[in-house]
């Protein structure tokens, strides 16, 4: 097992560095770049411009960029944003990181909260009402954009209702302890709720589908032979096995944690690393652009290799040497 | 049994999370604070020209005598993207931060209502007769936010700091300040240690030298003032990420708020600086809140927004609701903002545009636009009005110079005004030889060879992407054969319009018009790399540089007059297309009182603004 994990890790090594040449090759064959575009003014003599590009060093060839950024990488620096004139790309991020992993876990948990519990009723009570019902909602739940969720809620559950609020973090500024706290999750059930629902109806399918596989398969057929009762084969045998599967998809997901709900965070202007994301896009940002791009394959492989090691300790099948 | 305990866990955590929510719906509504201001005026400290107002602030109680401005209250405004947080005015990068600086940084001069420099932190100023020396004489009791006094050294430390040889390397953009001063080279290059351009003849008079006489000596020293004795010593380098440059609290300048407190990406608390040399503003603060665009009506409606303005202010869309609202008030202006369709009249060579080299004489001519004729026809076959009206709900204007209505340079009567003439068109593109030869309904080029002409367009401002297939059907009425091809991103489009070794023909865009100073060169000079219609014009480049130049051009009369020409001329020739410039909207609540309405904005005078607290 641990000669496994070595091995993979020191796998990561050359499928990172791979990772980073395409994304920046792909980045830098967009034209343009963070000087150019509707941000000109043009009371700024365009000379100043080609100086602050020969400054950025946008000017160099795109195998001399990268390598700057390799070699300032392999020392631990991510560099520093060309959009936010001087700011370094690890402040911004680390500005950002922990609203997104908040709003994730929020809603990883209201996804688990409702798509495990549907699923398994719906897979009890095959083709009953509840199980149309669920069903429904769960293609509701597919088909409905998240922007558009997200609008809706805020309109019914922050303007009709008055219940939660619809922008941002907090409330105001300096708030501490407890109170930051609560307002913290008010803020975050909005947007929790909006992202979390979107998957739920995936899980809860899922789920639903998994139960049924596992309840028509040999073991379960003997273990209700040997006369255990319906609650102890459902959540015992069939639930655990069921659940094998879910976790896979939850180590993929783990990488998604951290690249936040783009979307989302915009309808609820909640300034995750999405929002950072998105404008680095647009500005032609680089540096940001690739240590996000960075962090997210990092996690990306760590989630797959949580998964599989998670998977040898449910399933005592799988074993790895 | 485990996942009993696992069922119940979850209960209980769902109805914590349920009482959680119960909990905080009903302290939802004081999130705009309006009880007691920190600290009431002794009335002691002013003259008493207020004295009424500052009697009933000391409790919640209502000011029973109407009329007089109430002290206290914070308001909360709204911007639809976060600032970058780059709060010193010399290296500033985006209108969001522009923002805040607003509020919390003065300059010498600033505009009035018709774009003619008043008096700021300087109470006057006077010119030397060829317009080389520029001497002002600053207000006596500005203070900073941190108690500090202003004086001439801070203003000459603004200027040294952007001169500053390290200036640009470290992200400044702004030399266009500094580079008409005497003596900027030799600073620039660390060639002496003294910067000639701006001289402290005493502490409250500075005198600024240009090395030729300069047209518009205002203009060029009215940038923001940042406070020295915060700076000294470090090196301009430094200064970007000092955090007198960065953090809440710790920004210094010496306008009406000061930017106290901040959440990255979400809040920026500004607080009134009640030392403010104007007067103590009446309102207790301002809390800029980034929200997202389309729930921003919603949150005026229930009050817990109080401002919508710069920079993108209220979307034509959300006009009418916002403006119906009870509780808001609204203010429309023009925008300075214009669109047009941009002519490729040369295209540059894939060597010049390689090399980075913008010169006239190398430039391949665009046959197919040369003739005049057919851009007058151009404009008569285009619909204006319609699209102002029918794409912007009538929010927005026909674009005809480009100056703002409100500029002293802008003149309605001086040049042609365009409207739709189908017949016109026709007329004028017949005349030049563009026939209808294979009877398509598209005209054929004076040898009877395809005529067609592209039409290039950016993402990203949806108006103007549903202008382009108008374009093309107007175009089309009168024959004009348009090649509508797939939009780009904005970023790609743009890099495109720049290096321009391709077949375009037609594009559209934008650019800003010229609020400083009218001067068009930086657009319209035809060796200017902005000129990205590469319209190479001599008498255009004349009047251009007749407009500003020593002594004639010291005459404001003189140079709107030469403007007047000089827009008679670019309407007759139609380089571009001008468009439209949209609306600018700013909605308030209707409690907020002294709002000043200027075409430049309604930041004027923020001290003066009072909450009427019923």
């Amino acid at each position: 097992m641990h000669k496994y994990i070595i091995r993979r890790i020191l796998q990561f090594i050359p499928m990172l560095f791979l990772i980073t040449i395409v994304v920046f090759a792909l980045a830098k064959a967009a034209p343009g770049d963070v000087l150019s575009g509707e941000r000109l003014d043009p009371n700024i003599p365009a000379e100043v411009y080609d100086m602050r590009r020969e400054a950025l060093g946008l000017n160099d060839h795109i195998t001399v960029q990268y390598w700057n950024w390799l070699s300032s990488v392999a020392t631990g620096d991510l560099g520093t944003s060309m959009q936010y004139t001087g700011r370094s790309v690890a402040e911004l991020i680390n500005a950002r990181v922990m609203n997104t992993v908040y709003l994730s876990l929020f809603a990883l948990g209201v996804t688990l909260a409702f798509a495990i519990p549907i699923g398994i009723y719906s897979a009890t009570r095959k083709y009953s009402l509840f199980d149309y019902g669920a069903t429904t909602f769960a293609f509701l739940g597919l088909a409905t954009p998240n922007f558009f969720a997200g609008l809706l809620a805020i309109y019914v559950f922050g303007f009709m209702l008055g219940w939660f609020p619809s922008q941002g973090t907090v409330s105001t500024v300096g708030l501490s302890g407890m109170e930051l706290f609560l307002d913290k999750l008010k803020h975050l059930v909005l947007p929790g709720f909006t992202l979390g629902l979107a998957s739920t109806a995936s899980y809860m399918r899922y789920m639903r589908t998994e139960i049924l596989e596992v309840k028509g398969s040999d073991f379960i057929r003997t273990a209700k032979a040997k006369g255990l009762s319906n609650h102890s084969v459902l959540y015992k045998h069939t639930l655990r096995n069921a659940l094998l599967p879910i976790i896979t998809l939850l180590g993929l997901e783990f990488g998604t944690l951290l690249s936040g709900a783009i979307i989302t965070e915009r309808v609820f202007s909640y300034p995750g690393l999405g929002q950072l994301f998105l404008t680095s896009v647009q500005n032609r940002d680089y540096p940001v652009i690739m240590a996000i791009n960075l962090i997210l394959a990092i996690t990306i492989l760590i989630g797959n290799l949580l998964a599989d090691i998670f998977y040898a300790v449910v399933d005592p099948r799988i074993r790895y040497d | 049994m485990k996942l009993s305990k696992f069922w119940l866990m979850l209960v209980l955590s769902l109805s914590l999370m349920l009482i959680l929510v119960a909990c905080g719906g009903d302290d939802e509504d004081t999130s705009a604070p309006e009880d007691e201001p920190e600290q009431t005026d002794d009335g002691t400290e002013d003259d008493g020209d207020d004295t009424d107002a500052d009697t009933d602030a000391d409790d919640g109680d209502e000011g029973e005598e109407a009329g007089g401005p109430q002290q206290g209250g914070m308001i909360t405004a709204g911007m639809y993207s976060a600032p970058g947080h780059q709060f010193n005015p010399i290296f500033y990068g985006d209108a969001y931060e522009a923002n805040i600086l607003d509020f919390t940084h003065e300059s010498l001069v600033t505009l009035n209502e018709n774009f003619e420099y008043v008096p700021s932190l300087a109470r006057d100023w006077e010119l030397n007769d060829d317009q080389t020396e520029l001497t002002y004489y600053l207000e006596e009791n500005v203070t900073w936010h941190d108690g500090t006094p202003f004086t001439a050294d801070d203003v000459y430390f603004t200027y040294s700091s952007i001169a500053d040889g390290e200036y640009v390397a470290s992200g400044g953009v702004r030399i266009d300040y500094v580079r008409f001063l005497v003596g900027y080279e030799d600073y620039r290059d660390g060639e002496t240690d003294t910067f000639e351009g701006v001289e402290v003849v005493d502490e409250h008079t500075v005198k600024f030298h240009f090395a030729e006489p300069n047209v518009t000596p205002e203009f060029r020293t009215s940038f923001p003032i940042i406070p020295a004795h915060v700076f000294e010593g470090l090196s301009v380098a430094d200064m970007v990420d000092h955090p007198a440059s960065r953090n809440a609290g710790e920004i210094i300048g010496t306008g009406p708020y000061q930017l106290t407190d901040m959440l990255e990406g979400e809040q920026y608390v500004l607080t009134a600086y009640d030392n403010y040399w104007k007067g103590s503003p009446k309102l207790d603060g301002i809390t800029w809140r980034v929200i997202e665009q389309s729930v921003m009506p919603g949150m005026l409606e229930r009050g817990e927004l109080d401002m919508i303005a710069e920079p993108n202010g209220v979307p034509a869309a959300d006009f009418e609701r916002v403006d119906g609202l009870d509780n808001v008030t609204t203010f429309t202006t023009q925008d300075f903002g214009y669109q047009y369709i941009g002519i490729k009249h040369h295209h540059r060579t894939a060597e010049d545009v390689e090399n980075g080299v913008v010169d006239p004489n190398n430039w391949v001519v665009n046959e197919k636009v040369q003739d005049v004729r057919v851009r007058q026809a151009m404009m008569y076959a285009l619909d204006r009005e319609g699209i102002v009206g029918g794409l912007m709900n009538g929010l927005g204007s026909v674009l005809h110079a480009p100056f703002p209505e409100a500029s002293w340079a802008y003149d309605e009567s001086a040049f042609t005004v365009y409207e739709q003439n189908v017949e016109k068109a026709n007329e004028l593109l017949d005349e030049a030889g563009y026939i209808d030869v294979t009877g398509d309904g598209y005209r054929e080029d004076p040898d009877g060879n395809e005529w067609t002409l592209n039409l290039d367009y950016p993402t990203g401002n949806e108006v103007r992407e549903r202008t382009a297939p108008i374009i093309v059907a107007e175009f089309g009425e009168v024959g004009i054969r348009v090649d509508m091809r797939q939009p780009r991103d904005a970023a790609t489009h743009f890099e495109i319009v720049e290096d321009d070794n391709t077949d375009w023909d037609l594009y559209l865009a934008g650019w800003s018009l010229a609020t400083g100073d009218p001067d068009p060169a930086g657009i319209w000079k035809s060796d200017n790399p902005f000129n990205y219609l590469r319209w190479n014009d001599s008498t255009s480049d004349e009047l251009i540089e007749l407009a500003v130049k020593a002594p004639d051009a010291f005459d404001l009369d003189f140079r709107a007059e030469t403007y007047n020409e000089w827009t008679a001329y670019v309407t007759e020739q139609v380089p571009m297309v001008f468009l439209y410039s949209s609306d600018n909207i700013y909605a308030y609540n209707s409690a907020l009182q002294d709002v000043t309405h200027r075409p430049t904005g309604i930041y004027t005078d923020s001290h003066l603004w009072w909450l009427d607290q019923e």
